[in-house]
């Protein structure tokens, strides 16, 4: 390889490096700017993809009118450098233009600022990858594709490590974007060359590239302010977004955006309506907590108060900034709550979950069949569970009427009576012995003061409201499982009709492009575009599954992602080798995953919750290594000309955006775990008729 | 002109990049850091009409306008409230309750109300009314405003065919009001002006019947049902959301100057009335603004309206607030109190003493609330026990 060969490469390597960087940083900034729910971010990366599928095919077209060239791609570079700060500041300071600040947003206009937003950036990364191979090979007419894939891959795991592993535990997003950049500056500038003419132009593309990185650095915490609140509080934790606002004498954490907790809030009817029903309450757990919860807690004078918090950062938050106190008998576990509940040998009278709805695979966990088995056996004899879910009022929309339903039917499975108090939340009582609706004469027994409930109680937690509550509920309501998170699709509908719109449009619109592209596809292509939509598929199920059987362990799921790209790199490697044996090496491939996803259906469906983690992270190297072995061998039987390889960058890019929306917002959430992976096994039985009746490219 | 070539393009390009990406000044080029509020996104969420959009036929709980005109071609003109909708045939209102049908305009909403509770008056708030006693409530869906923060919005935000509802045509109401020991009819959670005559016909017979009628609404009304309204109307809760028209604009989708126009006739009507402020943050936490209000209450209505400044809580569409601090609300209860004001309450915070009620004569306690008990009541045939000053309001 020659030493411009070289550089290429090194740029590759770089863009890969930084496209992934921005890519996780990015659903993170999107997370925080709009909803949290599994249908936002399966829009993000779904969009992200199909762009840079768009801008793969793009470079094919750049490329049929001008041929590719060092300088060109140099300029790119460094564009793209440039571009991912603007991108940052685009997401952060776009939306209140666009946006009435403090409201969220519906389906559609997120969708449109996503794909506004990231449009540049991303059809630009895509451009660049087959765009580097063409000018490869200017130089060097037959250079390997699977090459490029090999570097691109390279890039993409190194990033990933560099920031699941690094960068997010010490430096801000764009702190992290401005050092996952340095490499693509210095590969961006050696490439330019020691032509003197363009030095200047260089130069300054160059400093102009480094001003804007420094910019996002020095900007970063100005980009958060508003103008009603002051800032006192940012932190970008492994799990989010934390900010804290001023505002007089309130302090409000934000998580991700949405405000979380607030010194003037109040903590009584999550606290005393299950500590009111016992007759002691020694030992309580709480799973997150609402503010001002611990001092309603300790009015029990309880022995020992566990409150699981799973961010470190959030606890730490919580406390320095009074949202919560700290009370005699209190011990902060920094864990997922419920493994904290299958690890730990303790009793305790009452368990109290304050998490938010389940609008995620990681939040429906605690709201499930198993987990509530879970709870049931930590509790002492007469102990109690509560949580709570969205609130009636006035009137009960259909969407949350079933979401109550599954909820109440999947807790009387294991809890022998449940009760459900109306309010601005619901709360859900749920014990074996008998429950007491008059919380306020229970707390006047017990000589426990309160405000709301003292006050207000009577008037609103009416008998007629609560047995109207109890009449609402739909008799016969199905389970939520962890396998078959029914729940989530009540939270999206309820999510659709706030915003009084549907997704039917989209999907419309969705499918028909997508068969208009798969009429379009030769065979290997389809071949390609199945694979990246079950590599993607893929990665949901194993993070989905290893999040119900070990809980939410950040390392956990950041190496599931890593071992997701390092497959990848030896497996496009195996590809190019394997490539020469023909038309068979796709089929043979094929084969492989529809094998590997049946043995995952299997090991989950006969033990899922006794496979080691090594395991997941197995079966996720396996299906990479299958996957990134198919570009090269798919290469070869195109023909492996330029077009050939824009069209099958481009075919594994859009396959991968329509696997991540799929899987995610309609395979699981509507058929489970094991359909959907029985869904992936068919899509990749089609692609394997395909592929078997495909002839060789002359 | 003299060309510019490709390489002076890429230098002048990277150059002016460079610029314009320095740290330091780069702040300047970036909206929406901090801005104001106001000036974020949409200017006006104001509702449409929907076209095409009415049933294709009416059903059981359908009656005929109360107040509209006929217009050429089979379209028609809605005169209950500012929106004026104007309808051709199969059109739907903004409110979502009326629909043209064959050049008549027919409400939806008539005796089919999706929300029926028992509430105590002080819920809606009515502090100044007939304390202590129970208010049957019911609400069919519809509203003429858009707000991003509506509590109801379940129901507000729809169309009735896509509610559940109970049937309770205003016979039924009155005998079941009756029924559950209340001293009122409240026509309330979502906007009862939108259901303007299912809520007439039962206000109607619940005066015969003995019971006071309770209106909960934005104001949003025209003259003339108001008017109408008011001859068997016992006591209204108005919302005034803010003083500002480009934040009714923008927040709730309508507008100011009919709503003062609806206290000036109640006042004038000599109708009991309290008027609600919901405090949000960034938007209506102006004190400028209250000042304003106050200033416009007094000259207008007088100092004797119970005024109530409420927190706001993240609701609907507008949950990315933090909720208003304890302290704005005090500070503008003291504003409006010294401005003029006689009875300034804070609502949504429980067992402050800003939702008590002190003599304006004699500064005495006279009303301790304790959420919607009342431990002490020292206001005797209408006025303080202590200085025999009157106390605006009803009290038996």
């Amino acid at each position: 390889m020659d030493g411009r060969n070289r550089l290429v490469t090194l740029v590759v390597v770089a863009t890969g490096i930084s496209s992934v960087v921005t890519q996780l940083l990015l659903i993170r900034e999107f997370l925080a700017a709009f909803q949290g729910n599994e249908f936002v971010i399966a829009l993000i990366l779904f969009t992200w993809l199909l762009l840079g599928g768009t801008g793969a095919w793009l470079a094919r077209i750049a490329a049929d009118r001008r041929p590719a060239g060092t300088g060109m791609l140099a300029g790119l570079s460094l564009l793209l450098a440039g571009l991912t700060p603007v991108l940052f500041f685009a997401v952060r300071l776009l939306r209140d233009v666009f946006f009435i600040h403090g409201t969220s947003v519906g389906f559609y206009p997120t969708l449109a600022y996503t794909a506004c937003t990231l449009a540049p950036y991303c059809l630009l990364v895509g451009f660049l990858l087959p765009y580097s191979l063409f000018t490869l090979r200017a130089g060097q007419p037959g250079y390997p594709g699977a090459f490029v894939y090999m570097m691109d891959s390279l890039g993409d795991v190194a990033g990933g490590a560099l920031l699941s592993f690094a960068l997010i535990y010490l430096v801000t997003p764009l702190q992290a974007v401005f050092i996952a950049n340095v490499p693509l500056l210095a590969a961006g500038w050696l490439l330019t060359g020691p032509d003197r003419r363009f030095r200047p132009a260089a130069l300054l593309a160059l400093f102009a590239a480094l001003g804007l990185l420094a910019a996002g650095v020095r900007g970063e915490r100005r980009t958060l302010a508003t103008s009603e609140a002051e800032l006192v509080h940012y932190q970008e934790s492994r799990h989010g977004r934390i900010t804290v606002f001023k505002s007089r004498e309130q302090y409000t954490l934000f998580s991700n955006g949405s405000p979380a907790l607030s010194t003037q809030s109040l903590a009584e009817e999550a606290a005393h309506f299950p500590l009111a029903q016992l007759d002691t309450a020694e030992s309580i757990l709480l799973i997150s907590a609402v503010g001002g919860m611990l001092a309603e807690v300790e009015k029990y004078r309880p022995a020992r108060v566990d409150y699981v918090e799973l961010d470190p950062a959030m606890s730490a938050a919580q406390f320095k900034y009074g949202l919560l106190q700290k009370i005699p008998g209190l011990e902060i576990i920094n864990e997922d709550g419920r493994r904290w509940l299958s690890l730990t040998g303790r009793r305790y009278d009452a368990i109290i979950v304050s998490l938010q709805e389940p609008e995620t695979f990681q939040t429906n966990r605690f709201f499930t069949d198993r987990f509530f088995a879970l709870a049931k056996s930590r509790l002492a004899p007469g102990g109690i569970l509560s949580f709570s879910a969205g609130g009636f009022e006035s009137y009960l929309a259909e969407p949350q009427r079933l979401k109550l339903s599954i909820l109440a039917a999947t807790a009387a499975r294991h809890f022998g009576n449940i009760l459900l108090l109306p309010g601005r939340s619901t709360i859900f009582l749920c014990r074996d012995q008998p429950l007491d609706p008059d919380i306020p004469a229970r707390l006047r027994e017990r000589g426990i003061a309160t405000d709301y409930i003292s006050g207000y109680y009577e008037g609103d937690v009416t008998p007629e409201r609560i047995g109207q509550l109890r009449d609402l509920l739909i008799a016969g309501a199905p389970t939520n499982r962890d396998e078959s998170p029914r729940l989530m699709r009540v939270m999206f509908s309820q999510w659709f009709a706030k915003f009084a719109t549907s997704p039917w449009a989209f999907a419309a619109v969705l499918c028909a492009l997508t068969v208009l592209y798969l009429c379009r596809l030769r065979r290997q292509e389809f071949v390609l575009f199945t694979t990246g939509a079950t590599a993607m598929g893929a990665e949901i199920l194993v993070i989905f599954a290893f999040q119900i059987y070990f809980g939410y362990i950040y390392v956990g799921i950041g190496l599931i992602v890593t071992v997701f790209l390092a497959g990848l790199l030896p497996g496009a490697w195996l590809g190019n080798r394997l490539s020469g044996r023909g038309r068979w090496a796709l089929p043979v491939t094929d084969l492989l995953l529809i094998l590997l996803l049946a043995a995952f259906m299997l090991a989950l469906h006969f033990g899922g919750d006794r496979l080691p983690v090594a395991f997941y992270l197995g079966f996720g190297f396996a299906v990479s290594l299958a996957c990134g072995s198919q570009f090269p061998a798919a290469l070869q039987l195109g023909g492996g000309g330029n077009p050939a390889a824009a069209r099958a960058f481009s075919a594994d890019l859009v396959g991968a955006a329509c696997g991540t929306l799929v899987t995610s917002v309609v395979l699981i959430p509507r058929i489970g775990l094991f359909q959907a992976t029985l869904c992936l096994i068919g899509l990749k039985a089609a692609s394997l008729a395909v592929a078997a009746s495909a002839r060789e490219a002359r | 002109m003299k060309r510019v070539d490709r390489r002076t393009l890429l230098k002048y390009g990277a150059a002016s990049l460079a610029a314009a990406s320095c740290p330091f000044p780069a702040h300047a080029f970036w909206p929406g850091a901090g801005q104001k509020a106001e000036t974020s996104g949409a200017d006006d969420i104001r509702g449409t009409i929907f076209r095409n959009d009415a049933p294709e036929s009416l059903w059981k709980w359908s009656k005929e306008g109360f107040s509209f005109d006929r217009l050429a071609d089979k379209r028609v003109a809605c005169k209950v409230c500012p929106n004026r909708c104007v309808l051709a045939p199969g059109d739907r209102s903004v409110c979502r309750s009326k629909v043209n049908m064959g050049g008549t305009l027919y409400t939806l909403a008539y005796g089919n109300p999706s929300a029926v509770h028992v509430d105590p008056i002080e819920k809606k708030p009515l502090f100044h009314y007939k304390p202590r006693t129970k208010a049957f409530s019911i609400a069919t869906t519809g509203c003429s405003f858009r707000c991003l923060n509506c509590q109801n919005w379940e129901i507000s935000q729809a169309k009735p065919h896509e509610v559940r509802h109970s049937e309770l045509f205003p016979p039924a109401v009155v005998s079941e009001a009756i029924k559950s020991g209340s001293a009122s009819v409240a026509y309330t959670y979502s906007e009862a002006t939108t259901y303007f005559e299912y809520m007439i016909d039962t206000a109607r017979l619940a005066r015969q019947a003995g019971l006071n009628n309770l209106w909960i609404s934005n104001g949003f009304i025209n003259r003339a049902p108001l008017l109408e309204l008011c001859k068997v109307l016992g006591a209204a809760n108005v919302n005034l959301k803010s003083f500002s028209d480009d934040i009714y604009r923008k927040l709730n989708g309508g507008r100011l100057q009919p709503v003062l126009d609806t206290f000036t006739t109640l006042n004038e009507r000599g109708i009991h009335f309290e008027m609600t402020n919901l405090v949000v943050p960034g938007y209506v936490d102006d004190p400028e603004m209250v000042k304003r209000m106050c200033g416009w209450i007094l000259a207008t209505l007088g100092p004797d309206h119970p005024l109530h400044f409420l927190r706001f809580f993240p609701l609907y569409k507008l949950d990315r607030l933090a909720p208003t601090p304890l302290s704005t609300l005090e500070q503008f209860r003291k504003l409006a109190m010294a401005e003029g004001i006689r009875y300034v309450y804070i609502g949504n915070i429980p067992n402050h003493e800003g939702a008590n009620t002190w003599c304006h004569g004699c500064k005495k306690l006279l009303i301790e609330r304790r959420g919607y008990a009342m431990p002490t009541f020292d206001i005797t045939d209408g006025a303080c026990r202590f200085c025999g000053t009157k106390i605006p309001g009803v009290w038996s």
